[in-house]
C-alpha cells in the first residue's frame, strides 16, 4: 500500500521483529514544543486582555489568581473559561483528526470532513430543540450517539463494502453527509427560535459563549480522550507500516482500528457540544504538524494538541477584531484558513476509483 | 454518415417516455402548471383555489387575492425561472464536461457567484439590484475557471472535479459567512445568501431573472444538437465538423450565466441542477434535445415542491426552499457516487 502523505520508514530485514525505527528530528521537535508553547502562553495573555473592556496586559497575570476588582472578576468569569475552552477544543479536535487519519489510513479523513461533526451537532440541536432545559452530561453523551452514527454511515457508504476506500469518495461522501446534515440542523434552528447568533454557532462552531460550565463538561473526556490517543502511539505506528506489515509485527489490528475510532468519537463529541463543529482544525492542524515532526505518532500527536490549541485560540483572538463590539465564532476564521488548505489537499489526491 | 444519424444510432430509443416524448412531456407540463396554481394558495394565510383563480384574472378587490398577487405570485414565477435556469444549467454542464457528478453546486458556480453577488451588495451599499447579476456572474466564472484550472492533472476526472470543487465551495462559503458576520443582515437575508430562498421576493426579482432565461434557454435549446454531438468524444466530434473547444466553451458561459442569475435572485439553492437532469435522462434518455426542456421541467417542478414544502410545513415559520433541496439531495447525491464508483 501507499501513504500520500509523510515519510513511510522501510524496515530492513534483520529489523522486523523490533519496532520499526522511526526518524524524528529531535531537535526540530524540541523546538517546535517550545515555540508552540511561547505562543500559548502570548495567545493566553493577548486573549485575556482584549475584548469590549480592554484590560492592560499589565494587570492579567494578577487578575488570573485574583478576582477582587472588576477588571478581574471579567478575566475570570468571562475571559478565562473563553481561553481554556478555546484550548481545549483546539487540542481535542486536532488530535482526532490526526487519529482518524491514521484509523482510516486516509490523509483527508478529518472529523469535519467525514460529518463527524455535523453529525455530533446536529443530535446535539435536535436533543435541545426536543428538550430545551437539557445541558451538560447527557447532552455530550447524545453528541457521542450523533458522531459515531455520522461516521459509520459515511464509512459504510463510501466504501460499500469493497474492500479499502479510496480517500476521494470517503471526503466526497463525508462532506456531502455532513451538508445534508448542517442542512437538518439549520430546518430545526428555524423551528426553534430564530436567532442569527444561535444559527452561526451551530453552523460554524467557536467559544464565545463559554462558561466555566462548559469547560467542566469538556475536561474529564478531553483528558480521557488524550491520555488514551498518547496510550496508542505505538499501535498507530505500526499501523502506519500497513495492515499486513502491522498483522505480521502482532498488532491486532481491528482492535486498535475500534480503540481509535471511539477515541475520536469521544473527543470530538465532546468538542462539539460546547463548541459548536468548528472547522478544519482536524484537517489542517495534523498535515501542518507532520510536515514539521514527520509521522511518528509519538511526537506527532502531543504536538497536534499544542498546534489546535494554538490555532483555535488565535482564531478566536482574530474573531475578535473582525467586528468589534459584536461577537463573531471563531470558526469563521478557521474555516477561512482552513477551507484554502482543504483545496490543496484534494488537489494532490491521486483519483483511482473510475 | 450525418451526425444526427451516428446521434441517434448511439442514444438509442428504449423506454415508454422516448417513444412518445411530447405526450409525456405534455404532461409534466400540466403537472407543472397545476402545482403552481395549487402553490398560490398555500402560505401562512390559506387562500382557496378559487379566490386565487379570481384574482389571477383580474378581480383584485379582495383581500385574499391581493396577498395571492403580491406576495405568492412572484414566488411561483421565481421558482419556475430559478427551476429552470439551474436545471438546464445542469443538464448542460453535464454534458459538456460529459460528467454525471457535475452541476451548478458542484463545481463551485452557486457559491461563487452567492460571494460575488454578497460582496457587492455590502460594498456599495444601495446598488441597484440589477447590478448584482453581472457580479454573480463573474463570481460563478472565476469559481468555475478555478475549479477546473486546480482539478485538471493530465486530464480532469469527474470525481476530481466534484472534490476540488466541494473544496472550492466550501473555500466561497466561508468567505460568504465572514461577510455574514462582518455585516449582520437579518436572520432571513442571510438564510438567503447562506441556502437560497424565496422568500419576500417581488415582481422586480422575477424582472431581473427573466431576461436571462427568456435570451439564454432558447439558444441553448437550439444548439441542444451540438451537445450530443459533443458526447460523442472530441474526435468524432471534430470529425464532423464541430469547432470542440468553441463549443464547449460557450455552451459552459451560457451555463454559468444562467445559474449566477439564479443565484442572484434566490441565493444559492443548491442540487437542483444534478438532480433535475438526472430525472429527465432518466425518463427521455439521452438526446439534449428532449433531455434538456424536460430537465427544466423537471427543475420546475422540484422548485416548486420545496418552496411550497417550505411554506407550509409549519406556518408562519419559513424553511428555506435551498434547505428542503439539499435534505432531498444530498442521499441522491450519495447514491450517484455509490453508482459511479461501480
Amino acid at each position: 500500500m501507499t501513504l500520500s502523505v509523510g515519510t513511510v520508514p522501510q524496515p530492513t530485514e534483520d529489523a522486523t521483529h523490533k519496532r520499526p525505527k522511526i526518524v524524528t528530528n529531535k531537535q526540530r521537535v524540541t523546538w517546535a514544543t517550545l515555540v508552540l508553547l511561547v505562543v500559548i502562553v502570548a495567545g493566553v495573555l493577548w486573549g485575556l486582555s482584549i475584548g469590549s473592556q480592554h484590560i492592560p496586559l499589565s494587570r492579567v497575570p494578577g487578575a488570573i489568581f485574583r478576582a477582587d476588582q472588576p477588571d478581574q472578576m471579567i478575566i475570570q468569569s468571562i475571559r478565562m473559561p473563553r481561553v481554556v475552552l478555546a484550548l481545549c477544543v483546539g487540542a481535542a479536535l486536532a488530535v482526532a483528526g490526526a487519529l482518524m487519519q491514521a484509523v482510516a489510513a486516509n490523509p483527508l479523513a478529518a472529523p469535519e470532513i467525514m460529518g463527524v461533526n455535523a453529525g455530533a451537532a446536529f443530535v446535539v440541536v435536535l436533543a435541545i430543540t426536543v428538550v430545551p432545559s437539557l445541558s451538560g452530561a447527557p447532552t455530550i453523551l447524545l453528541s457521542f450517539g450523533g458522531a459515531a452514527a455520522a461516521g459509520v454511515s459515511v464509512m459504510l457508504l463510501a466504501g460499500s463494502g469493497r474492500g479499502r476506500v479510496s480517500p476521494v469518495r470517503l471526503a466526497l461522501a463525508g462532506v456531502t453527509a455532513s451538508s445534508l446534515l448542517i442542512s437538518l440542523t439549520q430546518v430545526l434552528i428555524i423551528f426553534d427560535e430564530n436567532s442569527a447568533d444561535s444559527v452561526l454557532f451551530w453552523l460554524v462552531g467557536g467559544v464565545n459563549f463559554a462558561g466555566w460550565p462548559d469547560v467542566r463538561n469538556l475536561l474529564p473526556w478531553m483528558i480521557v480522550g488524550l491520555a488514551g490517543a498518547f496510550a496508542m502511539a505505538r499501535p498507530l505506528n505500526l499501523l502506519a507500516l500497513g495492515d499486513d506489515m502491522a498483522r505480521g509485527l502482532g498488532q491486532n489490528i481491528e482492535r486498535t482500528r475500534l480503540f481509535g475510532s471511539a477515541l475520536v468519537i469521544m473527543l470530538c463529541g465532546a468538542a462539539v457540544s460546547v463548541a459548536g463543529p468548528v472547522a478544519f482544525i482536524g484537517l489542517i492542524v495534523p498535515h501542518i504538524m507532520r510536515r514539521v515532526v514527520g509521522s511518528s505518532y509519538t511526537v506527532l500527536l502531543p504536538l497536534c494538541a499544542l498546534g489546535g490549541a494554538v490555532l483555535v485560540l488565535y482564531a478566536d483572538i482574530v474573531s475578535r477584531y473582525v467586528k468589534p463590539p459584536y461577537e463573531v465564532p471563531a470558526g469563521v476564521i478557521t474555516a477561512l484558513i482552513g477551507a484554502p488548505i482543504f483545496v490543496y489537499l484534494a488537489r494532490r489526491q491521486k483519483v483511482t476509483a473510475s | 454518415m450525418t451526425s444526427t444519424a451516428i446521434v441517434a444510432q448511439r442514444v438509442r430509443s428504449t423506454t415508454l417516455a422516448q417513444r412518445h416524448p411530447r405526450l409525456l412531456m405534455g404532461s409534466l407540463g400540466v403537472l407543472a402548471v397545476l402545482l403552481s396554481f395549487y402553490s398560490l394558495s398555500v402560505g401562512a394565510t390559506d387562500v382557496s383555489m378559487a379566490d386565487v383563480l379570481k384574482a389571477i384574472v383580474g378581480d383584485t378587490t379582495d383581500q385574499a387575492a391581493q396577498i395571492v398577487v403580491q406576495f405568492q405570485l412572484p414566488r411561483v414565477l421565481l421558482a419556475w425561472l430559478v427551476g429552470i435556469a439551474l436545471a438546464i444549467s445542469g443538464g448542460v454542464m453535464q454534458g459538456v464536461i460529459r460528467n454525471p457528478l457535475a452541476a451548478p453546486d458542484v463545481v463551485g458556480v452557486t457559491k461563487g457567484a452567492g460571494f460575488a453577488g454578497m460582496l457587492l451588495l455590502l460594498a456599495i451599499p444601495g446598488i441597484p439590484v440589477a447590478a448584482v447579476v453581472p457580479a454573480a456572474f463573474v463570481g460563478g466564472l472565476v469559481a468555475a475557471a478555478l475549479v477546473y484550472l486546480l482539478a485538471y492533472r493530465r486530464g480532469a476526472t469527474p470525481i476530481r472535479i466534484a472534490l476540488v470543487g466541494i473544496a472550492v465551495s466550501a473555500a466561497f462559503e466561508a468567505g460568504i459567512r465572514f461577510l455574514l458576520v462582518r455585516n449582520p443582515l437579518d436572520v432571513s437575508a442571510a438564510l438567503i445568501w447562506l441556502t437560497g430562498s424565496l422568500f419576500g421576493r417581488s415582481m422586480s426579482s422575477v424582472l431581473e431573472i427573466l431576461p436571462w432565461v427568456a435570451v439564454l434557454v432558447p439558444l441553448i435549446i437550439v444548439w441542444a444538437r451540438k451537445l450530443d454531438v459533443l458526447g460523442l468524444g472530441d474526435d468524432l466530434a471534430a470529425g464532423l465538423g464541430e469547432p470542440v473547444e468553441r463549443t464547449r466553451r460557450t455552451l459552459l458561459l451560457f451555463a454559468v450565466a444562467l445559474a449566477a442569475a439564479a443565484v442572484a435572485v434566490s441565493g444559492t439553492i443548491g442540487f437542483i441542477g444534478l438532480i433535475a437532469p438526472h430525472m429527465a435522462r432518466r425518463v427521455f434518455g439521452g438526446r439534449h434535445l428532449a433531455l434538456l426542456p424536460a430537465a427544466g421541467l423537471f427543475g420546475v417542478l422540484l422548485m416548486l415542491f420545496a418552496d411550497m414544502l417550505g411554506r407550509g410545513i409549519a406556518p408562519p415559520l419559513e424553511i428555506p426552499a435551498g434547505l428542503i433541496t439539499a435534505v432531498v439531495g444530498g442521499p441522491y447525491f450519495l447514491y450517484l457516487l455509490v453508482k459511479t464508483g461501480r
